[in-house]
């Protein structure tokens, strides 16, 4: 079990969000958050990546409290995180976006050999860039295009690519195929898939695309009104007649 | 760095080398004191546009490194100016690093700004009372230096030899903060001002960063002011005001905050306007004030930026076409 | 010493009051247009020589300094009705960090224009005969001063009655608080936007008009003024009236009592509480309008 969330809270001033959240993701397990909008998936997920503080409950990694600890610490741990609106450093070009998560990812293991005051990227690191940037189907002519000057489904691979540069044990991923075209979906679904298989990261994910949900979910978890009122497999859920009532019957309609 | 950029750097190096040599000791002095400028609006550069911080009140870390030299030099104590100039930066670095770590902690922005002035403000109070300090008037008539280097000796009470000696030296710090700042540190900070969030989630421990950012940016700032001083000769409470700290903000943002080289043509351009315009009070700050108004009205990132635009317009044509072309052999390959 | 002190109360008082004049127009340009107006301590500054020209050193009746405090508050005003349609509207839709240059800009260019205009000379002003003189009410004090104080009041309450009980009010603050929805609603935010600078402006003036008699005109004028404002605007809550006013007396007062408990270091009482302030409590008193 790599994550174990126990009875969170939140409430923004007087409106309670959540309301006593308890539930696990074992290692390697991708586990999806689904709920309609307003039921409490964004501010679940700010709470366990650090992003906001819980006024009640706890957080486990690993069976080690990381309730109060901050964000990028969280990050060190193995915490991964994409954006809904895919986040990478706009005025950066493609390889120096990779260059900082990896320089990041390695001076937070104190690992980095080179220090503060260097110039160049090491040789390392640049090996590590390179081979993620092909990983990831950017091709060398592409290496120097800044960041703001990309196609909404370059960033969110970009994105992936720096996400996963830190090695995450544990990704965080918030609607990770919206506004999405059906090409760049299939390739980020083929992404995760992958990842699933060749690494042991475990995935936390909201998502309001039925299709992926299903393509690469283990368990779900439904969420109205910051209560949990399913959780299972994707089959035992979709057969749940309160889920049915709050989806109106109309995505899990799918096959 | 493209080929343009370079020639217009090398350039410049030329012309302030060449100084000397072509104009009268009246411009000389105006040189000397540009190149501590330049430096200073560096510093203040280094914390906006790469840390993403405003500091009003960056004159006092100026001002420490100013006042520490202006200290040794007028009274004497014996000591190796280059000492003096080392001692003069670490006290500039380690009142920004005071500074940051009391600042930094709760306010950003608006506030920031605000509480850097005050501090500023502060300073030129406390040494408004300091007899040692001189008070209102400063500390006039230093006396320039002898600085004993390992070989030879840099006897600045030569015009000239002190103008090359601020050169070399002001150089020096310019190419130790441009591989800073196109270092590991600078891609640090930049991604950090650019998505702070995202750094964090990266594992960037932000705070440090902003206080490390400080530190250094305090500490080349007291370098500058420690070269200033066997130059001009004199330091006053008006070196740490709230004024002197407006010129670098001014002379970032005129030239460009978003590059590297932007204070250079900023603090160019005004100690050009300042300087043709110093006989008619008011003139200048008139001048100079519509030169950013107009900036910020048509070109907000400043004459560089407008002169960049051009180059990457280009470059973002040949993205897009690129896109295009990848993405057009992607459907295929899933088709 | 009972009376030394309360003399320096009431000192202080006065001195919260004139910043408040002051500071009540800066916080209300940040409040609507969420811009720190670097250039406000000058248009007070403005304010001040316009008036000091209709009235010279010393206005001849009360009504014919208030008549300059008027014509100044107009033409103030209307400097920045000019530099909303010139400059601020046009960076609306801008990173505040623009808005904030521009400010800066139209500072400089104020001080600059001051100067060719005003020239550089010391000017001593003196309160009109009405005001001038001292009574007693306990300890000695000047009909201005308490002239200055009943200013501060009056301006206080119309800016708290006008912008929470009107109309015209309520409209200012829906426009501060949600621009694009209220522009769903019809109301027409642009040109509120520039009624509001224009009051904002207009008070700079008037309180430079009115607090001329307070001491030598000078083109630093501005700048002791200002800072001190912002110290109030910060510390009361970017864009609370409420919080400027109450701010400006509290370092008011503490301006004051720093000359009689720290005669010998002047204005550290002031930048110590600031600092002090802000580290306890960043958002300010009233954190009203200070997204």
């Amino acid at each position: 079990m790599i994550l174990e969330a126990k009875g969170i809270e939140k409430s923004y001033g007087d409106l309670k969000v959540l309301h006593g959240i308890n539930f696990t993701v074992a290692d390697n397990e991708t586990f999806a958050i689904i709920g309609p909008n307003g039921a409490g998936k964004t501010t679940l997920f700010k709470v366990l990546t650090g992003e906001s503080v819980a006024n009640a409950g706890r957080v486990l990694v690993r069976g080690k409290d990381v309730t109060g600890m901050p964000d990028f610490r969280r990050a060190r741990m193995g915490f991964g995180r994409t954006f809904q609106v895919a986040r990478v450093f706009s005025e950066m070009d493609v390889y120096t976006n990779v260059t900082v998560a990896i320089e990041a990812y390695l001076s937070g293991q104190d690992r980095l050999s080179s220090p503060w005051w260097a110039w160049a990227p090491t040789a390392e690191v640049r090996r590590e860039v390179e081979e993620l940037l092909s990983r990831f189907g950017f091709a060398r002519s592409r290496w120097r295009s800044e960041a703001q000057y990309l196609s909404h489904g370059d960033r969110k691979r970009l994105e992936f690519c720096i996400t996963l540069a830190t090695r995450p044990r544990i990704l965080f991923l918030d609607e990770p195929t919206a506004g999405m075209s059906p090409p760049d979906r299939k390739e980020i679904t083929r992404l995760l898939r992958t990842l699933k298989k060749e690494t042991d990261v475990a995935i936390v994910m909201t998502e309001h695309d039925m299709d992926i949900i299903f393509e690469l979910a283990d368990r779900l978890m439904v969420l109205n009104y910051g209560e949990i009122i399913a959780s299972g497999t994707p089959d035992e859920v979709r057969s749940n007649p309160r889920v049915r009532d709050v989806y109106l019957g109309q995505e899990m309609s799918h096959a | 760095m493209n080929r343009l950029a370079l020639f217009a750097v090398a350039g410049l190096f030329v012309a302030f080398a060449a100084a000397p040599l072509v104009v009268n000791s009246g411009l000389l002095f105006i040189a000397g004191i540009v190149l501590t400028e330049i430096l200073f609006a560096l510093s203040w550069n280094m914390l906006f546009s790469y840390a993403g911080l405003a500091s009003f009140g960056h004159a006092v870390f100026f001002g420490v490194g100013a006042y520490t030299a202006a200290i040794f030099l007028k009274y004497d104590y014996g000591l190796n100016f280059m000492l003096v100039i080392g001692l003069g930066t670490f006290l500039g670095g380690a009142a920004a690093f005071v500074v940051a770590m009391i600042v930094l902690r709760r306010t950003s922005g608006v506030t920031l700004a605000i509480l850097t002035l005050a501090l500023s403000q502060l300073m030129v109070t406390v040494i408004g009372y300091s007899g040692y300090l001189g008070r209102d008037d400063g500390i006039p008539s230093i006396p320039r230096p002898v600085v004993q280097l390992v070989v030879f000796a840099v006897d600045m009470r030569d015009q000239i030899q002190a103008y090359y000696f601020i050169l070399i030296m002001t150089v020096l710090a310019i190419v130790l903060m441009w591989l800073l700042l196109n270092g590991y540190l600078g891609r640090r900070m930049k991604a950090m001002r650019l998505d702070p969030e995202r750094a964090a989630f990266l594992g960037v421990d932000v705070w440090r960063l902003r206080v490390f950012a400080f530190t250094i940016s305090g500490g080349f700032a007291a370098f500058a002011g420690c070269l200033m001083v066997p130059w001009a000769q004199i330091v006053t409470p008006a070196t740490v005001s709230w004024l002197h700290s407006a010129q670098p903000m001014l002379a970032t943002l005129l030239g460009g905050a978003a590059s590297f080289w932007g204070p250079f043509v900023g603090v160019i351009v005004m100690s050009a306007v300042g300087y043709l315009t110093r006989t008619y009070a008011g003139l200048s700050e008139l001048l100079i004030g519509t030169c950013l108004l107009i900036v910020v009205l048509l070109a907000p990132q400043g004459i560089l930026g407008l002169l960049r635009r051009r180059i990457v317009d280009e470059q973002m044509v040949e993205d897009v076409a690129e896109h295009i072309v990848d993405s057009a052999r992607t459907e295929k390959e899933i088709a | 010493m009972t009376s030394l002190f309360l003399f320096s109360i009431a000192n202080g008082l006065v001195m919260g009051m004139a910043i408040f004049l002051v500071a009540s127009g800066l916080t209300l340009a940040f409040g609507i247009l969420k811009i720190f107006n670097f250039a406000h301590g000058t248009f007070f500054m403005i304010g001040a020589y316009v008036a000091y020209n209709l009235t010279g050193e010393e206005p001849s009746s009360f009504l014919i300094f208030l008549g300059a405090a008027l014509v100044a508050t107009i033409a103030v005003g209307a400097m920045g009705v000019a530099s909303d349609l010139v400059v601020f509207r046009r960076l609306a839709g801008v990173p505040a960090e623009y808005t904030l240059i521009a400010a800066f800009a139209i500072m400089l260019i104020a001080t600059g224009g001051a100067r060719i205009a005003f020239g550089q000379d010391m000017h001593a002003i003196y309160p009109p005969g009405a005001l001038g003189g001292m009574i007693d009410v306990g300890i000695p004090i000047s009909v201005y001063s308490l002239f200055v104080i009943f200013a501060g009041l009056l301006t206080f309450f119309g800016l708290e009655v006008g912008l929470n009980r009107l109309w015209f009010g309520k409209i200012i603050q829906a426009v501060a608080r949600d621009p694009w929805m209220s522009e769903m609603t019809g109301l027409r935010v642009r040109r509120i936007k520039l009624a509001s600078v224009a009051l904002s402006f207009a008070l700079a003036g008037l309180s430079g008009g009115l607090l001329v008699a307070n001491q030598s005109l000078t083109l630093d004028l501005g700048h002791s003024y200002l800072l001190l404002a912002f110290c109030a605007v910060i510390v009361g809550g970017l864009g609370s009236v409420r919080g400027a006013f109450f701010a400006s007396i509290l370092f008011g007062l503490a301006d004051s009592l720093n000359y009689v408990l720290l005669p010998t270091m002047p204005g550290v009482v002031v930048y110590a509480l600031l600092i002090t302030l802000v580290l306890v409590r960043p958002e300010g008193f009233y954190p009203e309008l200070a997204r």
